[in-house]
């Protein structure tokens, strides 16, 4: 069946002062209605501020790394957008005319990119609202229906949310800070849109139940109307919210409260000169500079702030080895403390400086992985970190008696092993690591075990 | 609709009439939206409006609202959508 | 007049009036004459306490501001923080504002007491100021008839002498209308040059914030309280203060050009356009040249200006929804009000949006044209105010016999010029005022006109 599927993403943009006043933008720290002032809860006679230059230049930065080509030259307006819903405070929402248009990103073309602003948060089913969120610059992304599929959909999102991470402007998906109104159409039916979804999980999941519920429908010759629906994250379900007959009317004009925007094609250059580079390109990029696997790559590049440590460890020791330890380790320890690689605060020479130890042979792997979450949590010289942990290598004489005490103290896993049970070798490698304290290659105590035992029985 | 605002519309569209029977010969012009002329006035990102001016200001905020629950919310209707299930 | 602005701000500084003694015969009169007219609508009750530590200042010999002890009545259009501002609409009868709008931000700056909110048409719908959810305000110098609006009740304030400055708003003649039919003294600056930030809006392209008062030197110096840029609008004029006292020192009007039209006759009542002859016979007297000016198309600005003013004023109701505060505005509002809504949700509809709503900035950008064709040949444009008298209160009109009142106004409004009223002379008792025109800024010579004829009475 013929799926077409395409997005209207809103993503925050991070700036302190909200985009048409200067109420702080922590909207999730502070108690409702907090962070809000005459101008984001629409009192009477309430005017905006100029726009957020921060914005402007964050929505531009975002539009050159997806690809577009931005709209130098020409009168952007600032439209209203006239709608009647709880959380707009004025009845209209502030968006701009496209300041950019055809993009792609992963064979999704871009249609056009927008500036807007949040509304509050409201809460449909206690009936509550609150105007913390109001008016926080957004940057809106329009997608051709590219898509076929809800993983399709998913995947394109993912990476949607790196490119955007990678520019440093953006808040994280995370915290909801990214929305998405995604339409679906099947052959045969009106096209549906659905909105209420605040991440890329919920993107997904109503979007499988959108291709159930139509695909139901068609089957029991029913129609599929053209409406907007409301996805429920709770139940995973869409609801109708209004059928949409003819195209809504938002009665758009230009607002007489804020002057328009030209781009002028030498700001946009300055722009471009100092954006980061894309993570698809620079995935590209490290695969063939540094002769790394595509996997790694792909791994290091998911975070901007990864891809850049990586670089800086990558000029001073073996790219190849730095990369399996980023793809493995590094991110390892990152994800088990709940770690982005924009909050780690070592230094890139401590970690080529462990790197060193590990190619030397100084330290295990294991080891090594021990030296590196703790230099995650407290940085310090790796040296220094070794001492501390205890982790001096083993003297070969010192192994050794381990291993011969292991074996005799456990008979019966050494029979195991010599019946044919190869996986009472690690049963053994275990003891033997926890009475040398870890400070021995597992490797290297698994290799003498099984000599040992060969040796003794034969 | 009853029939005064039936009255009403009628007299809300009279001077569109007028309006256009009088500018029939009056040829195509660029709009004007704004009395001034001016572009990409902006303001820098910085530093957030002091916290005891909104804390002032929601207090205010709160006293006007025809409902509030005790968290500062804003109390409206519950949506339509979210019930006719 | 008993006694000029400048005379009265130098008797409080000098501390032979105080501030208080200003503030308590401003109450009393509202007290005694008010009832009847029914200029006021909100009295701000800490206005006595405001004066008294204006008087602290003066008595311990601080530098005190440029407005010190003056009353100074508040359009309710005009945010206030603490009072009601209630545009004269069940919508907002119960709003107390939480903020100041910019313009009082600068009035208090200057030792300004807000003694009250004035009555106005609802939402500054309206040219008579009859509909007000208040009730209509009476005309002090026509008593019956009405006082002209929207800012009726700071026109009516002022002609009764209750306090000594008000502001109005103009969006389309709503501060010059009803001081030519009160007699008094009043002025819409240029488009841009007053901060518009907590002004409710009307038309947001087209509304200003300005003075009325007994004589010129009280909206000179209210003006240059308010004009100047603010970092907290977007939409300004570049122009950091504004001083034209020095400038209008001079009574005679030598080398100045005054454009007339002979438009403003087709669209007036002869017996004004009698007395407004007489007065700019005057302007000849005193110095100035007269120059025909063309203004073919001035009357297609009326309606062009409805249109603009519904559509915009549509969108900036839609924060009434009733939710935050106060009620749904289509719920309690007056006919005007719901009238202009509902024309505004028509013509803004995307069908519609070229046919109407585009097709009238069009007519806007012409009457703009022509105007400023016309101020490269002249300094100020000298006119009628109003086509016709005031009529009496509670006489029915249709919508379009009471747009016809601002046929003279609003070109100004379209094109964002500031225009300057000062009485001319009465007809059977009933004032009539000279509006002049002048161009983007041309504050100073429009003032320096109106200075120059108030010198002759």
């Amino acid at each position: 069946m013929n799926i077409k599927i395409g997005f209207e993403i809103h993503q925050q943009i991070a700036t302190r002062r909200k985009m048409y006043c200067n109420c702080p933008t922590n909207y999730q720290e502070v108690p409702p209605n907090t962070n809000v002032c005459p101008i984001c809860t629409g009192m009477p006679g309430a005017k905006p501020l100029p726009p957020n230059e921060k914005a402007v230049a964050a929505a531009v930065e975002i539009a050159l790394m997806l690809g577009c080509e931005i709209v130098t030259g020409q009168t952007i307006y600032i439209q209203r957008k006239h709608y009647d819903y709880p959380d707009l405070p004025s009845g209209y929402q502030r968006t701009s005319l496209p300041i950019a248009r055809g993009g792609e990103l992963q064979g999704v073309r871009i249609r056009e990119i927008h500036l807007e602003e949040d509304p509050g948060q409201y809460d449909p089913t206690a009936g509550t609202v609150d105007y913390n969120r109001s008016g926080i610059p957004l940057v809106e992304i329009v997608t051709e229906p590219d898509m076929k599929s809800p993983e399709e959909a998913r995947k394109f999102l993912r990476t949607l949310v790196r490119v955007l991470e990678y520019t440093g402007k953006v808040r994280p998906e995370a915290g909801g800070a990214m929305r998405a109104d995604v339409n679906i159409s099947l052959e045969g039916g009106g096209r549906v849109e659905v909105k209420n979804i605040n991440s890329v999980k919920g993107a997904y999941r109503a979007l499988k139940f959108e291709i159930i519920r139509q695909k139901e429908r068609l089957k029991k010759g029913l129609t599929v109307e053209r409406e907007t629906r409301a996805f429920i994250e709770s139940q995973m379900v869409t609801v109708p919210m209004r059928t949409k007959e003819t195209e809504e009317d938002y009665r758009y004009i230009p607002d007489p409260d804020i002057f328009p925007l030209i781009l002028e094609e030498s700001w946009v250059k300055e722009i471009r000169e100092k954006m980061a580079e894309p993570p698809h390109l620079r995935q590209r990029r490290l695969t063939e500079r540094y002769k790394i696997s595509a996997a790694e790559a792909e791994v290091i590049v998911s975070e901007r702030e990864m891809a850049d440590l990586y670089e800086a460890v990558a000029s001073e020791i073996d790219p190849k080895l730095a990369a399996s330890w980023f793809k493995t380790k590094l991110k390892k320890v990152l994800n088990y403390m709940k770690l982005r690689a924009a909050d780690v605060k070592f230094e890139p020479a401590q970690l080529v400086a462990l790197l060193r130890m590990v190619e030397e042979k100084r330290v295990t792997p294991e080891q090594g992985e021990l030296i590196l979450r703790e230099l995650a949590r407290n940085p310090a010289d790796p040296e220094k970190i070794m001492q501390k942990l205890g982790l001096t290598p083993i003297k070969p004489t010192e192994l050794a008696a381990a291993i011969d005490r292991v074996i005799t103290e456990n008979p019966k896993a050494v029979e195991d092993y010599l019946a044919g049970k190869k996986e009472a070798i690690n049963f053994l490698t275990g003891k033997v690591l926890a009475l040398t304290h870890r400070r021995a290659d597992p490797r290297e105590i698994a290799k003498l075990l099984i000599a040992k035992i060969k040796k003794s029985d034969n | 609709m009853d029939g005064r605002e039936e009255e009403i519309r009628r007299g809300a569209e009279e001077i569109i009439a007028s309006f256009v029977k009088a500018t029939e010969k009056i040829p195509a012009l660029t709009e004007t939206y704004y009395s001034l002329e001016a572009y990409n006035v902006v303001r820098p990102d910085g530093e957030p409006s002091p916290e005891e001016e909104r804390a002032t200001f929601r207090s205010r905020f709160i006293s006007l609202m025809p409902k509030a629950d005790e968290m500062g919310n804003l109390k409206v209707e519950v949506a339509r959508w979210s019930k006719e299930r | 007049m008993v006694q000029g602005t400048l005379e009265k701000l130098a008797k409080i500084r000098r501390g032979e009036l105080s501030a208080i003694e200003n503030v308590s015969s401003s109450l009393e009169l509202i007290k005694k004459l008010d009832r009847k007219i029914n200029s006021f609508i909100e009295i701000n009750p800490n206005a006595l306490m405001e004066a008294e530590a204006v008087d602290r200042k003066i008595k311990k010999g601080e530098s005190v501001g440029k407005l010190a002890g003056l009353t100074i009545g508040i359009k309710s259009n005009i945010n206030v923080a603490g009072l009601r501002t209630t545009c004269a609409s069940r919508t907002l009868q119960d709003y107390i504002s939480p903020y100041d709008a910019e313009v009082v931000k600068r009035i208090r700056a200057e030792d300004g007491i807000i003694i009250g909110m004035t009555n106005m048409d609802e939402f500054a719908c309206g040219s008579s100021g009859e509909s007000s959810a208040f009730g209509p305000t009476d005309n002090p110098a026509a008593p019956g008839h009405i006082p002209g609006g929207s800012s009726s009740g700071s026109a009516a304030a002022i002609a009764a002498g209750l306090c000594d400055i008000c502001l109005g708003s103009d969006t389309g003649g709503s501060i010059r209308n009803p001081a030519s039919h009160c007699g008094i003294v009043g002025l819409k600056p240029t488009y841009g040059l007053v901060p518009r930030q907590g002004l409710i809006d009307l038309g947001m392209s087209l509304d200003q914030i300005g003075p009325l008062s007994a004589d010129v030197s009280g909206t000179v110096v209210m003006l240059e309280t308010i004009a100047g840029r603010s970092d907290n609008e977007c939409i300004m004029l570049n122009v950091d203060k504004l001083n034209c006292s020095e400038k209008i020192q001079d009574c005679d009007l030598k080398g100045l050009r005054v454009g007339v039209s002979k438009k403003f006759s087709e669209l007036t009542d002869p017996r004004i356009m009698d007395v407004i002859d007489r007065e700019i016979e005057k302007l000849h007297d005193l110095g100035a040249e007269i120059v025909a000016v063309d203004l073919p198309n001035l009357e297609l600005g009326l309606s062009a200006y409805y249109l603009i003013v519904s559509v915009e004023f549509f969108s900036g109701t839609r924060k009434f929804d009733g939710r935050k505060y106060g009620k749904k505005i289509e719920d309690v509002c007056g006919e005007e009000v719901l009238r202009r809504i509902l024309r505004g949700r028509y013509i803004s509809q995307k069908e519609y949006r070229g046919k109407f709503y585009q097709r009238a900035l069009q007519v806007r950008t012409l009457i703009k044209r022509e105007l400023m064709a016309a101020f490269e040949k002249v300094d100020v444009i000298a006119g009628p105010t109003v086509p016709k008298l005031p009529h009496r209160i509670g006489t029915k009109l249709t919508p379009m016999e009471m747009y016809a009142y601002d046929y003279l106004t609003v070109p100004a409004n379209l094109a964002g010029i500031c225009a300057g009223v000062i009485k001319a002379g009465e007809i059977n008792g009933i004032p009539v005022g000279l509006q002049l025109q002048g161009r983007v800024l041309g504050e100073a010579e429009v003032l320096r006109v109106m200075k120059a004829l108030e010198a002759t009475e």
